[in-house]
């Protein structure tokens, strides 16, 4: 009975590859060379004298590097409303969107000074940890005016004249402050890879440190350089 | 100067060292492309309105020395270099033949693209709310997103940070409405007034939704609301409603 089954089974394989046969994927198997065009056959060929081992050879395609980011250092000047004017400095980081509009980052810091009330009185209103003048931005810059900066005849640099506008936070006589900033800059770059700032920019924002709520304004002029990279 | 500036202005130098280095870095190779059309026009600089100064003629090659925005800084064969427009790039070969491609900011790349990123301008809890984000998409519409942001009010200010993922619901909308869902954490500094004064961290949760309407390149403006569970130590949870709006641009 068990050799029974075999036979069976074998009818059945033997069978199934009878089918197979005729079907045009599984001829492949059999007959590997495709067939030639010309219809006639392999022996009128010349006999192969040299076998070809050059391997193809694989080619990799630079990728483009994207010069975007611009990240730098300012130093300046910002007059904080009441408090007098004293020196700035921060960071900046920037990302090129378009040739149009950028989005840039700001951290900086100054000191307040004492305000004319505390110079007569000689009363204190802040202590010296609160007289620390903190601040961030974000801002939608756009490149305004671009144009070419000339030096002499010789050299010649794209330049771009820009508006900023943003928000941001202030954190300065022990509390933080939403901010909103505006400004303009003007943008030189000597080199691919470099770029020279002069920007003005006004931190605007609510503050009740003299008795009063008002619109503080806080204008701060710096010069900076950035890396493109 | 205090000794907290000089920290910070030495560190600024080291930051800015450190950049210089890759950017005065060494020779690499250059991706070679060939003219198509009958020349390719070079700008003195990376826009539109800059003039051109030199043609490439049909067959010539340009080395791509780097790309800023839609521009391409290009080097010809001569050693001439300047500046060629996204336009005229899209019509240059390879050395194969095949086309040059590359990754454009237009409608396209809107539906699908890999990082968003974008600034908001809010009110969280009742407090203004400056945010930002970034997200990365696995697929035109599911993306992982992370959001920090700062909320400044008459009570109390604060940090959020969020992350969680979004489900755009149609890509190919130009106003393309979103689902949102994720898990946060909130810190806040009561003002000293208040009854509970002491400095706190919450663990939090959200869902929300939005709208993105495709501006133009690689720009879109985004809005959008998440309602926030705040789980407190306290005997009750907490509900803060977050509503911003602002632009974003994806790459």
């Amino acid at each position: 009975m068990e050799s029974g089954i075999r036979v069976l089974l074998l009818t059945a394989a033997l069978a199934l590859l009878a089918a197979l046969s005729g079907c045009a994927s599984v001829r492949q198997w059999f007959h590997r060379a495709p067939p030639s065009a010309s219809g006639d056959t392999a022996d009128q060929e010349p006999p192969r004298v040299v076998e070809p081992e050059v391997a193809r050879r694989k080619i990799t395609v630079p990728r483009i590097h994207s010069r975007n980011i611009e990240l730098g250092a300012d130093y300046g000047v910002l007059s904080i409303e009441d408090f007098g004017a004293h020196p700035s400095y921060g960071l900046t980081a920037a990302y090129h969107i378009t040739e149009d509009f950028f989005f840039q980052a700001e951290v900086g810091r100054s000191r307040a000074g004492l305000t004319s009330f505390e110079q007569l009185s000689g009363v204190q209103l802040l202590t010296e940890s609160e007289r620390r003048f903190t601040y961030y931005d974000l801002s939608l810059g756009y490149n305004f005016l671009p144009g070419e900066a000339f030096i002499g005849r010789g050299v010649a640099m794209t330049s771009a004249f820009y508006l900023l506008g943003g928000i941001g936070g202030t954190d300065f006589a022990g509390d933080t402050k939403f901010t909103v900033n505006f400004g303009a800059g003007y943008r030189v770059v000597p080199a691919d890879w470099l770029a020279l700032h002069v920007t003005v920019q006004d931190h605007v924002f609510q503050s009740s440190i003299l008795g009063t709520t008002k619109l503080t304004n806080n204008l701060e002029a710096r010069i900076g350089t950035t890396v493109f990279f | 100067m205090t000794p907290r500036a000089r920290q910070w202005a030495l560190a600024g130098l080291v930051l800015l060292a450190a950049l210089l280095t890759p950017a005065t870095g060494s020779a690499r190779e250059y991706l070679q492309l060939f003219v198509t059309q009958p020349y390719l026009e070079l700008h003195t600089g990376p826009g539109r309105g800059y003039p051109v100064f030199h043609v490439v003629p049909r067959a010539a090659s340009v080395d791509v020395l780097f790309r800023r925005t839609d521009w391409f800084k290009v080097r010809t064969e001569h050693g001439v270099e300047g500046w060629a427009s996204q336009a005229d790039m899209q019509k240059t070969v390879l050395a194969d033949g095949t086309t040059f491609h590359f990754d454009v900011g237009d409608r396209a790349g809107f539906t699908s693209h890999r990082y968003e990123m974008g600034i908001f301008a809010g009110a969280y809890g009742g407090a203004s709310l400056v945010s930002g984000y970034a997200s990365f998409s696995f697929n035109p519409q599911l993306a992982l997103e992370g959001a920090l942001g700062e909320f400044l009010g008459r009570y109390s200010n604060g940090y959020t940070g969020d992350i969680g993922l979004t489900h755009v619901i149609a890509p190919e909308w130009r106003w393309s409405p979103f689902l949102t869902l994720g898990l946060g954490e909130v810190y806040t500094e009561p003002k000293a007034t208040l009854v509970q004064p002491t400095n706190r961290s919450e663990p939090t949760a959200y869902v929300g939704g939005g709208v993105r309407y495709y501006f133009t390149r690689r720009f879109f403006l985004r809005a959008e609301y998440k309602a926030h569970w705040v789980m407190t130590k306290r005997n009750e949870n907490e509900e803060a409603d977050e509503w911003k709006a602002g632009f974003a641009f994806f790459f």
